[in-house]
C-alpha cells in the first residue's frame, strides 16, 4: 500500500517537473501568438537550433555561460530576421498559410545541421552534475530542477511584464487590435520584433535545457509536438495557461504511463493528454485560460 | 487570338451546366486524356511509371483533403490516419474474407468516412487551430488503436500483406498495369470532386468556409454539412489508403503517420486551396520534388563528392529546398500553383492584346 | 537574366555529356548495388555512421581492383525511415540493374519482401527486419544475414541467465521496448522462454518518439524491481533510457540492450562512458578499430591525403556497415566464381549469398553460415560491456536457444 502511494507520488512529481519543461517550450509559442497572432509550428525546431548552437559552442570549449549567451543571441537575431523576412509578407493571410510557412521553416532548420556542422548527436553537458536529488521515493535529476526554476522565473517575469510594464501593456494592445494601437502611436512593427525576440530567448533556454536532457540532434525538434496539447489546453494566448497546461499534461502523461499502460500494452501516454484536451475544449473551446474570440458576422 | 468565350452560345440548360461548356476546353481535355491514356504509358519506362503511380495515389488523397480544408475551411492534420483506417479495413477484408478489390475499396472508404464523421463531431464547437490540434489528436489515437489491436493490425508486425488486385482473371502487377488501375481511380476522384463543388453541397461548404455564422442564419445546417465534409474527405483518404495498400502489396500503419498528414497539407497549400487543378498540381509537385531533386543532384554532385557524403548532402538539401519552396510559394504566390496557372491562362486569353 | 539562364543550361548539358560518356565506358565491368539508409529520419543516429562504413568498404575493395575484376558502384538513397521512399528506392535500384540491395528499417523490409520476390533481387536486413525471414524457403529473397530480433531476445535471456548465476527460476526480468512492430518482435520468444526458464517477465512499452520514459522507468525501478532489464530501443531512446535508469538508481550492470541501443553514439548522447559504466550491449559485428580492415581503410584515406572519417569513432554502427558490405561482396564473389568470371545477375547473387560461409573478416564478422534454408546465418551475437571508459569485449560469439527459435519459425510458416 505504502509502496503504491510512493509510486503515485513519484509519478506525480515526475509529471509536474516534466510538465514545466513542456511549459518552457510552450511559453515561446504563446508569446508569439499573444503578440502577433502568428502560429509557430516550428517551435520544436527553434529549440533544436538553440540546442545546436549551444552544443557546438560547448564542443569548442567555450565556457558554459558564454555558450548559453551565444545561443540566446543567435536565437534573438534569428527571430528578428524571421519576422522581417518571412512573417511580415504573410500578415493577413489565412491561418493555414502561416502554419505552412512555419512548417516549411522547420524543414529548413532540420536540414541545416547535417550540411553545416554535421548531423551526429551531440551531448550538451551542463556543469550541474548527474546525481539526482533524492527526497524519499522521489528522484529529481538536477537538470529538471534547473528547468523548473527557469520556467517559474519566466512565468514571474512575463506575468509582471504583461500586467505592469508599459511595454507589456503596449504589446497587449497591439495583439488586441493592431489598427487602433497604431492610431494610438504605438510602433506595431517594433513590438512584433520584440515579441519574437522574447520568444527567441525562451527558445534558447529551452534548447539548452532540453538539449542537455535528450542530447542534441535533429530529432530534438520532436519535442515541439508536445507544445500543442499544452497550449490548446491552457489557451493559445495565455502565459499562465501555458504553465498550467504544461503541468496538467505532464501529470496526465505520467499517470497514464504508470497506470493505464500496463493494462493496454503501452502508448496511452501519448494521446491521454489529447483526449483530455478534446474533452476540455468541448466545455471551454478556447482553452482553460484563453480569450474567447467574439465572432462577428 | 484565343478568344475562348466568343461565339459560344448555349441553347439548353444542359449545355449551360456542362462541366466543360467551351469547345476549346473540351478539346484540351480530350488531348490530355489521349496523352495520359496512350502516350504516357507507352513512352515511359518502369521506374518513371512508378513515380507517376505514386503521384496518382497522392492526387486522390489530396483531393479529399482539399474538400475539407480548401472548400470547407476546416483544418485537418489527421488525414493520414484515415488512410490507415481505409488501408487496414481493405486489407483485413481481402485477406480474411477474400473479397475482390472492387468491394474492399469502397468498404475501406466507407469505414474511413464513418471514422471521419466521428472525428468531425468536435468541429461544431471548436474552430481554427484548436480544431486542427483536435484532428492531430485523432491521428494519434487512431494510430494507437491500430497498433494495439491485433484483430485490426494482424499481429505484432502490424502489417498485412494483400494479394494483388485481379481484373478479368489477371493479376494487376506490373507498373504499367497498376498505372491504368490507379489512373481510373484518380480520374474518378477528380470528376467526383469537380461535380461536388459545383453542386448544392459544394456551395454549402464554401459558405461555411467564408462566413459560417451567416451561413447558419440563412438556413444551412452547418453541423450536418461540416460532418458531411469530414466524411467525404475521409472517404477519399480511405480510398487513397486502399490504393497505397494494393500498390505496395502491404498495409502498414507506419506508412501513414503525422509526417504524411503534413505532406498532404503541403500539397494542397502549394497547389492552391479550393481548386481541383491546384490540388493535382500540388500533389504532383510535392511527390516528385524529392525524386527530381535527387535525380538532378546525383550527376552534378558525383563530380564533387563521393557516394556517402553525397547521400547525406542530398538528404539535407531536400529538406532545405522543400522548406524554402514552401515559404517562397506562400510569400510570392499565396494562392499556389493554381493562381500561377490562371495568370498564364488569362494572359493568353486576350493575347496579343494586354487586356 | 537570359544570359544567366543560357550559361546554366550550357553547363548542365556539358556536364551531362561528360558523365554519360564516362558512364558508358564503365558499365560492362561494373556491378551495381543499392543501399537504403536513414540519414534524416528518426534513426539518423545509426544511419549517419552505418552507411559511411558501407561506402568505405566498397571504396577499399574498388581501390584494390574490385571483386574479380569488377568494380562496384553503390547507389544510396535516403528513405527517411518511411515506406514510400523505400519502395521508390527499390524501383530505382531495379532500373539501374542492382544485383542486391541493403534495406534499412523493419517496416521497409516487411513492405518490400513481396516486391523482392517478384523482382528477384535479394534484400538484406542485418539485425532488424522480420525474424520470420530467417526461413529461406518462405522468404527466398530476404536475407537477415545477422541475428534477428528473436535471436537477439533469446541471447539476451541467455546472457541474463549467465549473469544471474546460471538459473532464472523465480527471477524477474523487465523488457523495456519501443512500441512499434520492431520493438514487439522479440515478445513471442521472450514469453516462451519465461515459461520454460521459470522467470517472471513484464513488458514496458515506450511510445514513439521514445524520448521520454520517466514513468516506465519509475515503474521498473520503483515497483517491479527486476533482477535484469532487457532493453530494445533505437534512435534517441537508448541514450534516454541509460540516463533515466541511472537517474533512478538502477545499476546499469543489470541492463542489456539489443543491437540498436548499443553504440558509442548512444553512450555519448547519454552523457559519456562514466554515466554508462557497466552497461551491457549486444553486437552482431566487431567493435572498435583493432581490425585489419580498418587499418586498411585508414591507409586508403591516408594515401588520398585525408584523415580517416570521424564516423569510425562510432565503431559499432560503422563496423556494421563494413560487415554488411563485406557479406554483400562475398555473395557477389561467389556468384561471379560460379559463373566462371562473367557478370552475375541478381538471381546468381542470391545463390551466391546462400553459399556464404567461413567468412570472418579478421574476427569482425561472426561465423556466419547462410544456407538456402537459413537466411539468418546462425544468429550469432557478442556482448560488449562499458568498463573503465570504453567498450570491452565480454565473451565470445554465441548463439542462444536455437531450438526455440526454430520452433517459432516452423510455427509461423
Amino acid at each position: 500500500m505504502w509502496d503504491e502511494l510512493q509510486f503515485s507520488l513519484s509519478l506525480i512529481v515526475s509529471g509536474l517537473s516534466i510538465g514545466l519543461m513542456y511549459s518552457l517550450i510552450a511559453l515561446g509559442f504563446v508569446l508569439v501568438y499573444k503578440a502577433t497572432d502568428a502560429i509557430n509550428f516550428a517551435q520544436g525546431e527553434f529549440v533544436m537550433l538553440a540546442g545546436f548552437v549551444a552544443a557546438v559552442a560547448l564542443g569548442d570549449k567555450v565556457p558554459v555561460l558564454a555558450a548559453v549567451a551565444i545561443a540566446v543571441a543567435v536565437m534573438v537575431v534569428f527571430s528578428f530576421a524571421l519576422e522581417r523576412v518571412v512573417l511580415r509578407p504573410l500578415l493577413g493571410r489565412p491561418i493555414v498559410a502561416v502554419i505552412m510557412a512555419t512548417i516549411g521553416l522547420g524543414a529548413i532548420l532540420r536540414g541545416l545541421p547535417a550540411i553545416t556542422v554535421g548531423g551526429q548527436t551531440r551531448a550538451l553537458s551542463l556543469p550541474i552534475g548527474d546525481t539526482p536529488f533524492v527526497f524519499g521515493p522521489i528522484f529529481l535529476p538536477p537538470i529538471q530542477v534547473l528547468g523548473v526554476v527557469v520556467t517559474l522565473a519566466f512565468l514571474g517575469i512575463f506575468s509582471w511584464f504583461f500586467l505592469k510594464s508599459r511595454m507589456g501593456i503596449a504589446m497587449r494592445a497591439v495583439a488586441d487590435n493592431q489598427q487602433v494601437a497604431m492610431a494610438m502611436g504605438i510602433n506595431v512593427e517594433r513590438y512584433f520584433a520584440l515579441a519574437w525576440a522574447m520568444a527567441g530567448i525562451v527558445s534558447a533556454l529551452g534548447g539548452v535545457i532540453w538539449g542537455s536532457m535528450l542530447g542534441v540532434d535533429t530529432q530534438l525538434a520532436l519535442v515541439g509536438l508536445k507544445v500543442f496539447p499544452v497550449v490548446i489546453l491552457g489557451g493559445l494566448d495565455s502565459i499562465v495557461g501555458a504553465v498550467v497546461g504544461g503541468l496538467i499534461v505532464g501529470v496526465v502523461e505520467s499517470l497514464a504511463a504508470g497506470y493505464l499502460d500496463p493494462y493496454v500494452g503501452g502508448g496511452t501516454k501519448d494521446f491521454a493528454p489529447y483526449v483530455l484536451m478534446i474533452v476540455a475544449l468541448m466545455f471551454k473551446p478556447y482553452g482553460l485560460f484563453g480569450t474567447h474570440r467574439i465572432e462577428r458576422v | 487570338m484565343l478568344h475562348r468565350e466568343s461565339g459560344v452560345f448555349k441553347t439548353s440548360y444542359a449545355a449551360d451546366m456542362a462541366l466543360y461548356p467551351l469547345p476549346i476546353a473540351r478539346k484540351a481535355v480530350a488531348l490530355i486524356i489521349v496523352l495520359f491514356a496512350v502516350v504516357l504509358p507507352l513512352s515511359l519506362d518502369e521506374y518513371y511509371l512508378s513515380v507517376v503511380n505514386l503521384v496518382l495515389i497522392a492526387i486522390v488523397g489530396a483531393l479529399g483533403l482539399n474538400i475539407l480544408v480548401g472548400y470547407t475551411g476546416q483544418i485537418s492534420v489527421g488525414h493520414a490516419a484515415f488512410m490507415s483506417v481505409g488501408a487496414y479495413t481493405a486489407a483485413n477484408l481481402a485477406v480474411h474474407l477474400h473479397l475482390p478489390f472492387w468491394l474492399t475499396l469502397p468498404a475501406g472508404g466507407l469505414m474511413a468516412a464513418l471514422i471521419g464523421a466521428i472525428v468531425g463531431i468536435p468541429s461544431l464547437r471548436i474552430k481554427g487551430l484548436y480544431l486542427a490540434i483536435a484532428t492531430l489528436a485523432s491521428q494519434l489515437i487512431i494510430e494507437w488503436i491500430i497498433n494495439h489491436t491485433p484483430a485490426i493490425s494482424g499481429g505484432a508486425q502490424a502489417s498485412i500483406q494483400v494479394p494483388r488486385p485481379e481484373f478479368m482473371g489477371r493479376e494487376i502487377k506490373t507498373q504499367g498495369q497498376l498505372y491504368f488501375f490507379l489512373l481510373f481511380f484518380a480520374v474518378l476522384a477528380t470528376l467526383a470532386t469537380l461535380n461536388l463543388v459545383r453542386s448544392r453541397i459544394g456551395r454549402a461548404f464554401v459558405a461555411i468556409r467564408d462566413q459560417d455564422i451567416a451561413a447558419e442564419i440563412i438556413g444551412i445546417n452547418i453541423f450536418r454539412y461540416k460532418l458531411l465534409s469530414f466524411a467525404i474527405s475521409s472517404f477519399y483518404a480511405g480510398v487513397c489508403g486502399v490504393l497505397y495498400t494494393y500498390y505496395f502489396g502491404i498495409a502498414n500503419y507506419e506508412a501513414f503517420q503525422i509526417g504524411v498528414s503534413i505532406d498532404f497539407l503541403a500539397m494542397i497549400i502549394i497547389g492552391g486551396l479550393g481548386s481541383v487543378l491546384g490540388t493535382i498540381l500540388g500533389a504532383t509537385f510535392v511527390t516528385m520534388l524529392p525524386i527530381v531533386l535527387r535525380l538532378a543532384m546525383e550527376p552534378l554532385g558525383g563530380l564533387f563528392f563521393n557516394a556517402g557524403q553525397l547521400s547525406s548532402i542530398i538528404a539535407s538539401t531536400r529538406l532545405i529546398l522543400f522548406g524554402c519552396l514552401i515559404i517562397l510559394f506562400l510569400v510570392v504566390e499565396p494562392e499556389g500553383l493554381n493562381r500561377l496557372w490562371r495568370n498564364i491562362r488569362n494572359y493568353f486569353r486576350v493575347w496579343p492584346f494586354s487586356y | 537574366m537570359l544570359k544567366l539562364k543560357s550559361w546554366r543550361t550550357a553547363a548542365m548539358a556539358a556536364g551531362a555529356v561528360v558523365l554519360s560518356a564516362s558512364a558508358a565506358q564503365a558499365q560492362d565491368k561494373e556491378i551495381v548495388v543499392g543501399l537504403q539508409c536513414d540519414r534524416t529520419g528518426p534513426t539518423q543516429l545509426v544511419g549517419t555512421a552505418l552507411c559511411p562504413g558501407y561506402h568505405d568498404y566498397i571504396d577499399l575493395v574498388n581501390s584494390k581492383g574490385g571483386i574479380e575484376g569488377f568494380k562496384i558502384r553503390v547507389i544510396e538513397i535516403d528513405n527517411e525511415y518511411k515506406v514510400p521512399p523505400a519502395m521508390e528506392a527499390h524501383e530505382r535500384f531495379k532500373k539501374e540493374g542492382a544485383v542486391l540491395e541493403g534495406i534499412y528499417g523493419t517496416p521497409q523490409t516487411a513492405a518490400l519482401s513481396k516486391k523482392l520476390d517478384e523482382d528477384k533481387i535479394l534484400g538484406t536486413s542485418p539485425g532488424f527486419g522480420t525474424a520470420a525471414a530467417a526461413d529461406g524457403k518462405r522468404y527466398p529473397y530476404v536475407f537477415p544475414i545477422a541475428a534477428s530480433y528473436w535471436s537477439q531476445g533469446a541471447a539476451a535471456v541467455q546472457f541474463a541467465k549467465k549473469e544471474l548465476g546460471g538459473s532464472l527460476k523465480g527471477k524477474k526480468i523487465a523488457y523495456l521496448f519501443y512500441d512499434n512492430p520492431a520493438g514487439k518482435e522479440p515478445l513471442a520468444v521472450l514469453e516462451d522462454l519465461s515459461r520454460s526458464e521459470g522467470f517472471e517477465l513484464r513488458t514496458f512499452a515506450v511510445p514513439a518518439p521514445g524520448v521520454e520514459m520517466a514513468a516506465q522507468v519509475l515503474d521498473i525501478t520503483g515497483r517491479f524491481r527486476p533482477d535484469f532489464v532487457i532493453a530494445h530501443l533505437f534512435g534517441r531512446s537508448p541514450s534516454v533510457s541509460i540516463k533515466e535508469l541511472k537517474g533512478k538508481g538502477y545499476p546499469l550492470s543489470k541492463v542489456i540492450s539489443l543491437v540498436w541501443g548499443s553504440s558509442e553514439a548512444d553512450i555519448q548522447a547519454a552523457g559519456g562512458y562514466e554515466v554508462a559504466e557497466g552497461y551491457h550491449t549486444m553486437q552482431f559485428a566487431g567493435v572498435g578499430s583493432d581490425f585489419q580492415v580498418i587499418k586498411d581503410i585508414d591507409a586508403m584515406y591516408k594515401a588520398q591525403g585525408k584523415s580517416p572519417p570521424k564516423e569510425q569513432a562510432i565503431s559499432v554502427y560503422y563496423n556494421r556497415g563494413l560487415v554488411t558490405a563485406a557479406v554483400h561482396l562475398e555473395a557477389i564473389r561467389n556468384a561471379i566464381k560460379a559463373k566462371g568470371g562473367a557478370k552475375p545477375t541478381s538471381e546468381d547473387v542470391k545463390k551466391g549469398m546462400e553459399a556464404v560461409k567461413d567468412f570472418t573478416l579478421g574476427g569482425m564478422v561472426p561465423p556466419l553460415q547462410v544456407t538456402p534454408e537459413d537466411h539468418e546465418g546462425g544468429g550469432w551475437v557478442q556482448v560488449w560491456t562499458v568498463k573503465g571508459g570504453k567498450l570491452v569485449k565480454d565473451g565470445e560469439w554465441f548463439q542462444a536457444y536455437r531450438d526455440v527459435i526454430m520452433k517459432h519459425l516452423a510455427a509461423i510458416n
